[in-house]
């Protein structure tokens, strides 16, 4: 292309015409002016700039001329682009976008709070409920709900579903009606006539083959005959995703009775009127509150209120820290792409500097110089935030599928408008933030220096040099910074996965066992069925050990009770002692291998008639008897009552809920052994540890229970393994994406630091030369470029030290058994951080040794 | 004959006229964009003269169409310079734009009565 050759020719003929003039006795200022006139009325210098238009041609243009350096540019950014869009889609569906169920946010939940530790926020009871639907001038609807799980029998195969009871006001309430059939009216919620169900779409595709006629069939919910009225759409997510049926609660005269307003069972949410503030209502609630419990004190001892919080916090409220930890930590992966790029684009400005005298001798000023520069980097942006997007896009399932179910609406994460207007904006605003002082600096130029200075590309001024040094500097001192949160997270992770549970996890397979109250009536019913399925279990001979529990560990189950301690009366008005309470069978402990520390776990004989006993844990002994043998101790539920539990062994501290808390006092019951009259069998996870895989055992664990009762399912079926694995998922999740991005960012470092050696090299090949010719021995040189690039990676870490002291302390609630600031991890990945600094300064300094002296200096 | 506007001959003629002078001037010796604004506007009288911002594309698009050549030539202790000459095309091309503007010019002269020079 002969526009190719259009700088040097118009400086030349410039120069000519500036030499012509003084030849013949001009002065430089005459000469210069006439050079200027020259140039006075050219016009195509500023054609093809006078509008966008031409600017984004000519910017493809230039691209297009050095594909190379585009498309290194486009993929950095991308990166950095790509890994915000896909964080920020996770964020924007979690966190941001309205729940599909209440765009307009005028749904709350309304707790109940007994002015006690721990009951600040608790659910309310039947009785609450309607006061408060009857009393609030502030909800134009309220719903009250509680999950349940049911047995589901008849023709197919025994189910466990779970799923929930709830006033018929809440299907309107979230603006859903029913795919086929109905949602629940008034009459349905009067007792005796709430024997309907509403089942999901995926329980009517499964279930019933998605039988267009299934309203008004009936189901076998728990053994109970219950009609169908109603399948709703496919996705319906409440109260939670996995809820498959629906059925109506229906508040008898006893449930809203006075002795069961302080059985605190149900969720209750409202909506608000039209125009009510989240505050309006919360202070009207709690007013209210403070009347009932002035109103019921037998009931509320130390006082009542209520208070409300939208259903949207409450449902994404704990999920917010760690995912802004790794928004923020994209966030510095893409200035760290920034930093790289603009060095990039300040190399290539010196390679330029021609181009742009030219433009201004033209009579471009330097703001059209400026524009164009920055056309020319908004377009790169937006290029390499369109690949980030299909990154994204690509990505984003990845995520989803790696994610923790922890996290709530999962299923609605994907690239959607709001994400890509967002990722448009970022992309802009990338492109000006890398663009902007590249070009302020290209710009910048005596015209005729440069155009006297001859053809050859003068070298990197002082202060582009020292914009390129600051630039490296401080990614390397970001990324140090993420790569010190990822080595925190790491080094967390490591620490949690050593914590010993308390038992052994591996080859035991588990299992929820739900027998429902409408056929094992009494608990004699319930026991003969346990005694049966354990004898059959201990005959299998892949069984090593078998027990169950009300609540496993890592189940998330379980709960506290109060109880008192004999001998240790409660002072009326003072709380009595609580804490977690289970229930378990016979060789429970055997089969978790969980150590009795002293005394005897529980065995076939300890049954209703048999004195009553109890098993405490070490932390409970410790709690509760400090100074003296909890063993032959008693505990009783009720503070007026003969049934007393004598505590005969003490087992060791479990893991409940999660490796990194704190074990907390456990006080076990015989499930055999009623704590009040009319107990029934809770619902139990069976314990199986066998003497080959555990999971391969499920299919003959199902067997052997339909072999007792054919109508009997089991849910929840997972390895003690699996559970504990997914209880750490959220942290893996966590540490796997702060890991990448904090490689990604060492990566983005390196060639950062790389190019600059690189350059370095490039620039003063001549001087290496002329150095290696008088005599620098090639290890000089060597140790001179690689000592420059280490400054640089000294001064970044320097400052990324200094940084991470400051900001990991807002992670440290995402850590375990390291300090935010833990010396080890700061001082290994500063190790590594210099490690692969001085590699990437190496490699392009070990270039110019090799420079032949001669060459070198032939080429000047 | 089609319709032209006089703003359009106008420039249809300096285009034809200027493309015609470049042409001959390098006709007998390839020679540098200075040369060629120098000796055209000495040449003229400084009725023409070239400025480097039409001068240039001007050049490029006689280039491109294979009339002329540039090639840079370096002399010893002058700034190198891109010498164009022309091509057997321009050559061609050259004798037929004589030959249009002598008739051209000649027919004008005859309409607006003006003696030959």
């Amino acid at each position: 292309m002969p526009w190719r050759n259009l700088p040097e020719e118009i400086a030349h003929h410039l120069q000519d015409l500036y030499d012509d003039l003084r030849a013949r006795g001009a002065t430089d200022d005459e000469a210069r002016r006439a050079v200027a006139d020259e140039l006075e009325d050219a016009t195509f210098g500023a054609r093809p700039m006078a509008d966008l238009r031409g600017d984004l041609r000519y910017a493809f243009r230039t691209l297009r001329k050095h594909p190379g350096f585009a498309v290194v540019v486009m993929l950095t950014l991308a990166l950095g682009i790509g890994a915000n869009a896909a964080i920020f889609s996770v964020v924007n569906a979690v966190v941001l976008r309205p729940l599909p169920y209440d765009r307009d946010g005028r749904l709350v939940a309304v707790w109940g709070n007994l002015h006690k530790p721990g009951l600040e926020e608790i659910p309310g009871s039947a009785a609450e409920f309607v006061d408060y639907k009857t009393r609030n001038r502030v909800f134009d609807a309220m719903a009250a709900y509680d999950t349940i799980g049911v047995n589901l029998t008849g023709s197919a195969q025994p189910e466990r579903v779970p799923g929930a009871v709830t006033t018929a006001s809440l299907f309107s309430m979230l603006g859903e009606s029913a795919a086929l059939g109905r949602t629940f009216i008034a009459a349905d919620e009067q007792p005796g006539r709430n024997h309907v169900a509403i089942i999901s779409h995926g329980l009517w595709r499964r279930r019933f083959a998605g039988d267009p006629d299934v309203v008004g069939r009936t189901m076998t919910v728990d053994g109970t005959n219950v009609e169908i009225v109603g399948v709703m759409r496919a996705g319906f997510p409440f109260p939670g995703e996995e809820a498959e049926l629906w059925q109506p609660l229906a508040f008898g005269a006893e449930d809203v009775a006075e002795d069961q307003r302080g059985s605190h069972s149900y969720t209750i949410i409202g909506r608000l009127k039209p125009g009510v503030t989240v505050s309006q209502a919360s202070a009207e609630m709690k007013a209210l509150g403070e009347q009932m419990g002035a109103e019921h004190r037998g009931t509320y001892r130390s006082g009542f209120s209520a208070s409300v919080r939208p259903l949207h916090d409450e449902l994404v409220g704990n999920v917010g820290p760690a995912l802004f930890v790794l928004l923020a930590s994209v966030g510095v992966v893409l200035v760290i792409a920034c930093a790289n790029v603009a060095n990039l684009l300040l190399a290539r400005a010196a390679a330029r500097q021609k181009e742009m005298a030219i433009r201004a001798a033209l009579g471009a000023g330097r703001m059209r110089i400026v524009r164009q520069l920055l056309t020319e980097s908004v377009l790169l942006g937006l290029c390499g935030g369109a690949l980030g997007l299909l990154l994204a896009m690509w990505g984003v399932p990845g995520l989803v599928a790696l994610a923790p179910a922890s996290i709530p609406r999962l299923n609605e994460i994907g690239v959607d408008g709001r994400v890509v207007v967002l990722t448009s904006i970022v992309s802009m605003f990338t492109g000006v933030l890398f663009g902007l002082v590249p070009a302020l600096h290209a710009s910048k130029h005596d015209v005729h220096e440069t155009l006297k200075d001859g053809a050859r590309s003068t070298s990197d001024s002082g202060a582009r040099g020292r914009v390129r040094r600051a630039l490296v500097v401080s990614e390397i001192a970001l990324s140090l910074v993420l790569l010190i949160a990822a080595g925190l997270l790491i080094n967390s992770f490591a620490r949690v996965q050593d914590v010993a549970p308390g038992f052994r996890a591996d080859h035991v397979l588990t299992a929820r066992l739900a027998l429902p109250a409408s056929k094992y009536t009494t608990l004699e019913q319930a026991q003969r069925f346990a005694g049966e399925l354990f004898a059959r279990l201990a005959a299998s001979h892949s069984v090593v050990a078998a027990g169950a529990i009300n609540a496993v560990p890592f189940s998330g189950r379980g709960g506290d009770r109060s109880f008192f301690i004999e001998r240790r009366p409660v002072a009326p008005g003072e709380p009595s002692p609580d804490e977690q309470v289970r229930f378990a069978t016979a060789g429970y402990f055997a089969a978790m291998q969980i150590p009795i520390l002293r005394g005897r776990e529980f065995t076939d004989r300890d049954v209703d008639t048999a004195p009553h006993v109890a098993v405490v844990n070490d932390a409970f002994a410790r709690k509760y008897w400090p100074k003296e043998d909890a063993i032959g101790k008693r505990v009783q539920f009720q503070q007026e009552t003969t049934n007393r539990y004598e505590i005969i062994g003490i087992a060791g501290n479990v893991k409940h809920r999660a490796l990194d808390v704190t074990e907390k006092p456990e006080l076990y019951v015989p499930i055999f052994q009623p704590l009040f009259e009319g107990f029934r069998m809770p619902a139990i996870d069976l314990i199986v540890r066998t003497a080959g895989d555990p999971a391969s055992f499920a299919p003959a664990l199902r067997e052997t229970i339909a072999a007792l009762d054919p109508d009997q399912p089991i849910s929840d079926v997972r390895t003690l393994d699996e559970r504990i694995g997914q209880s750490l998922a959220s942290r893996r999740f966590d540490m796997l994406l702060l890991g990448l991005f904090a490689a990604l960012a060492l990566v983005l470092a390196a060639v950062g630091i790389y190019g600059v050696v690189a350059y370095t090299v490039t620039e003063r090949t001549h001087e290496i030369g002329v150095r290696l010719a008088l005599g620098a021995r090639p290890r000089d040189v060597l140790a001179m470029l690689v000592g420059q690039g280490m400054r640089l990676a000294v001064a970044g870490a320097a400052i990324g030290i200094g940084l991470a002291v400051t900001l990991t302390r807002a992670m440290s609630g995402l850590l375990f058994g390291v300090s935010a600031t833990d010396p080890a991890t700061f001082a290994a990945i500063t190790g590594v951080l210099a490690l692969v600094a001085l590699v990437a300064c190496y490699v392009p300094a070990r270039r110019a040794t090799g420079v032949n002296p001669v060459t070198a200096l032939r080429s000047e | 004959m089609q319709h032209i506007k006089p703003a359009m001959l106008d420039r249809e003629l300096k285009k034809g006229s200027a493309e015609l002078l470049i042409l001959s001037l390098v006709e007998d010796q390839p020679r540098h964009g200075y040369d060629l604004s120098k000796l055209i506007e000495a040449r003229s009288g400084g009725v023409l003269k070239f400025r480097v911002a039409s001068l240039y594309p001007l050049l490029y698009r006689l280039e491109k169409r294979g009339w002329i050549q540039g090639r840079w030539i370096e002399k010893a202790g002058r700034r190198r310079r891109r010498y164009y000459r022309l091509t057997p095309a321009g050559e061609q091309v050259l004798k037929s734009q004589r030959n249009t503007w002598r008739e051209f010019a000649d027919a004008i002269n005859r309409v607006a009565g003006v003696e030959p020079a």
